[in-house]
């Protein structure tokens, strides 16, 4: 059994050998990460319009369905039609407090199924039971914590009433945002992830960060490009103009 | 595979290949497929240079610094309650997973794409102790199923046709399926979703670890990462001890240039980060998470003339534009890593014996090179191999005695004029328009697939003189 000790040892006794291809440093990091972060988000406080329309574009690019909400009080009535165009009856959505809003009163009234994840800290029966219910859905609802213009990706971190199923079991995924959650660049994800991880009551937290680029695609057979082998077969995005 | 085994060697395992009209399309249309997404990718992407070269920057320095990534990365991975072994083997890479399943009682375990596994042979081994592993990579359950081996790092089954497919499907999964991708597609996400609920360990790769936060990094297009590294109880990362990586911020210099250079996407469909077990609060992830970092013939190159290829990302784009890969394809290297980067490998691996025949499969035209995201110079190392392999008498003897009288020949001048006279004569029965195409006796092997330009009529040192004369 090789010990992390002699590992290491070995590793170090080959770099005492030599100094290396040729000088090279590692990406310079914030070194304020929070206020980096403030800063991007001052930024794109101005700039969200110019990345809205960068984001559509970019989303559309990879086969997502953008569609404009006027507050969210419209969401609702939006995931109805899509259920509807789907034959969609079983729903599964974040929390409220996650999402910023509680599908059940309005789709329940309209014959739907909808599936809540609990916000509390879940007991093995209740997690046992959510997945089956997941595993059940054809409609998932998720917000969104970052949506990247650059490339048309939605990024979700999982956690207490934001389970990572919702925005991959089902076969549609509805991701539902506003203009505080754009970014333009990798470059900026770079800093809120540094700044995310320099927070120390997070730090030590295992939360899944998902990039999710349009819906699941393989090509595996003759190249032949094909959505929905395992995660969703269709992304929607709903921007919520007045939140 | 034939792995240092008995089996055939490379020239009859590519003349095979050559022959497989089938394959021979299949190779040309996806790797001209490839070429083209990926050119097209960087092509209005003006950071692309520079982002390639703070890659390649990174790599460098991650490796100057390696016992310290490393050890950052392990207490991170610790303090969020994962295990890390230590794995200085790829037999006690297999023997960590092993002794875990024995352990935990794990009958299935399902697997995302992962090269490193691949290197150690996990399924073979997780077969033979009763474990059923379960690929879910399309491309791979289709070749899991075919009990054939991946021929592309990220298109495993660009050898199979759709109707192969279906027919395949039919058989092992029992049913009458079409031979539309679409179909095939719809039947292996039932199949697999089964599976992916029922697994006791989830098994993967990594194409990073983030050493500051502990963070492992998945990419993938289908999916089935985020699903391996969240549905079972378990989860098992296996990876090289070289895929460190210092910081988040580093991170998104390479997400920003993998995809690109794989598949042409600006991000693949899914990236994913996970961090340990599940966490208080959660209501997914597994109750376990082991990450193994391997070693397995890496540490000796650190210092060694392979350390470049330590900085490899496994993105493929290397294979796609190699003269020798379009020919002959992925199984025809008869190892786990394919196409120029994968003869380096090999070599790291299984020492440059392995790879005696594999070091010439190259035209080192340095195309490999253009395209590498890290901009590894690929044919400088294959270069150096060679030399390696004539100097430890690797090389056969033939080989090294006609190369060897040519050097003895072309760095003295009187020899050099001798050799030249007495080519003219020697050659005299075999020119034909101009060109030396078929040589006798072993030199035969030489021009059975190119010819040889002859000998001049006069030295360049000889019109030099006449031209000094006038």
């Amino acid at each position: 059994m090789t010990t992390r000790a002699d590992f290491l040892a070995a590793i170090r006794l080959e770099m005492g050998k030599t100094r290396g291809l040729f000088e090279a440093a590692t990406s310079p990091r914030p070194a304020e990460p929070r206020g980096a972060a403030e800063a991007v988000r001052r930024q794109m406080a101005e700039r969200w319009p110019e990345a809205l329309e960068r984001f559509r574009e970019e989303f559309e690019r990879v086969a997502g369905v953008f569609h404009r909400a006027p507050s969210l009080d419209a969401v609702p009535g939006l995931v109805l039609q899509i259920a509807r165009e789907r034959e969609a009856r079983r729903i599964l959505s974040w929390a409220p407090e996650a999402l910023g809003l509680d599908l059940r009163p309005s789709l329940g009234a309209e014959g739907l199924h909808v599936t809540i994840a609990p916000d509390s800290d879940p007991a093995a029966e209740a997690r046992a039971r959510h997945r089956e219910e997941a595993a059940e859905a054809e409609v998932g609802v998720t917000g969104v914590d970052w949506a990247l213009a650059e490339t048309g990706t939605v990024i979700l971190v999982s956690g207490r009433g934001r389970p990572g199923s919702t925005s991959l079991l089902p076969a549609t995924h509805v991701a539902v945002f506003d203009r505080d959650r754009l970014l333009e660049s990798l470059e900026q994800v770079g800093i809120i992830l540094e700044a995310l991880h320099a927070d120390a009551a997070r730090s030590m937290s295992g939360a899944v960060i998902s990039f999710i680029t349009g819906p699941s695609r393989t090509a595996d057979i003759e190249l032949t490009l094909t959505r929905g082998v395992h995660g969703p077969k269709e992304v929607h995005a709903i921007f919520v103009d007045r939140p | 595979m034939s792995d240092g085994g008995p089996g055939p060697r490379f020239p009859e395992r590519a003349g095979a290949a050559l022959k497989d009209a089938y394959l021979q399309e299949a190779l040309t249309i996806a790797t001209t497929k490839f070429i083209g997404l990926r050119r097209e990718s960087f092509s209005g992407f003006a950071q692309g240079e520079a982002l390639r070269d703070r890659a390649r920057a990174i790599k460098e320095a991650t490796l100057q610094q390696l016992d310290r990534h490393l050890e950052r990365l392990a207490d991170s991975i610790e303090s969020l309650g994962g295990h890390v072994h230590w794995a200085a083997t790829g037999d006690e890479a297999r023997e960590i997973i092993l002794r875990l399943c024995r352990d935990r009682g794990v009958r299935m375990a399902v697997k995302s794409k992962s090269m490193a596994t691949e290197e150690i042979e996990l399924n073979e081994a997780l077969e033979r102790a009763g474990i059923r592993p379960v690929e879910t990579d399309l491309g791979e359950y289709i070749i899991q199923l075919a009990h054939e081996k991946p021929s592309h790092i990220i298109a495993p089954a660009i050898h199979k046709t759709k109707g192969q497919v279906a027919e395949l499907f039919s058989k092992e999964l029992h049913g009458a399926f079409e031979a539309d991708p679409e179909v095939l597609t719809a039947v292996a996400r039932k199949e697999l979703r089964q599976k992916f609920l029922e697994a006791d360990m989830g098994i993967t790769g990594a194409n990073f670890a983030v050493a500051e936060t502990g963070t492992v990094v998945l990419v993938t297009n289908e999916g089935n990462g985020r699903m391996v590294t969240s549905l079972p109880r378990i989860h098992v990362a296996v990876m090289g001890m070289e895929k460190v990586i210092p910081s988040m911020t580093d991170l998104m210099v390479f997400l920003a240039i993998l995809a690109r250079s794989a598949t042409g996407q600006k991000l693949s469909s899914y990236t994913t980060l996970v961090r340990g077990p599940r966490q208080p609060g959660e209501m997914e992830g597994p109750e376990e998470f082991h990450l193994i970092l391997m070693d397995n013939g890496r540490t000796r190159q650190i210092a060694g003339p392979l350390r470049e290829a330590l900085y490899c990302l496994r993105c493929g784009a290397c294979l796609n534009v190699c003269p020798v890969y379009r020919q002959v394809g992925g199984h025809a290297y008869g190892h786990t890593y394919p196409g120029p980067i994968g003869i380096l490998l090999t070599a790291m691996l299984k020492g440059n014996e392995s790879v005696k025949d594999l070091a010439h499969a190259s035209s080192l035209c340095g195309a490999c090179k253009d395209v590498c995201p890290v901009r590894i110079d690929i044919p400088r190392m294959l270069i150096e191999l060679r030399e390696h392999l004539d100097s430890e008498k690797i090389a056969p003897w033939p080989e090294r005695m006609v190369f060897g009288l040519a050097r003895r020949i072309m760095t003295r001048p009187a020899m050099f004029r001798l050799g030249a006279t007495l080519g003219r004569i020697a050659q005299r029965p075999f020119v034909r328009q101009g060109r030396l195409g078929a040589l006798p006796l072993f030199f035969g092997k030489w021009t059975r697939t190119r010819d040889l330009p002859p000998v001049a009529a006069r030295t360049f040192s000889e019109r030099w003189k006449e031209l000094d004369r006038s």
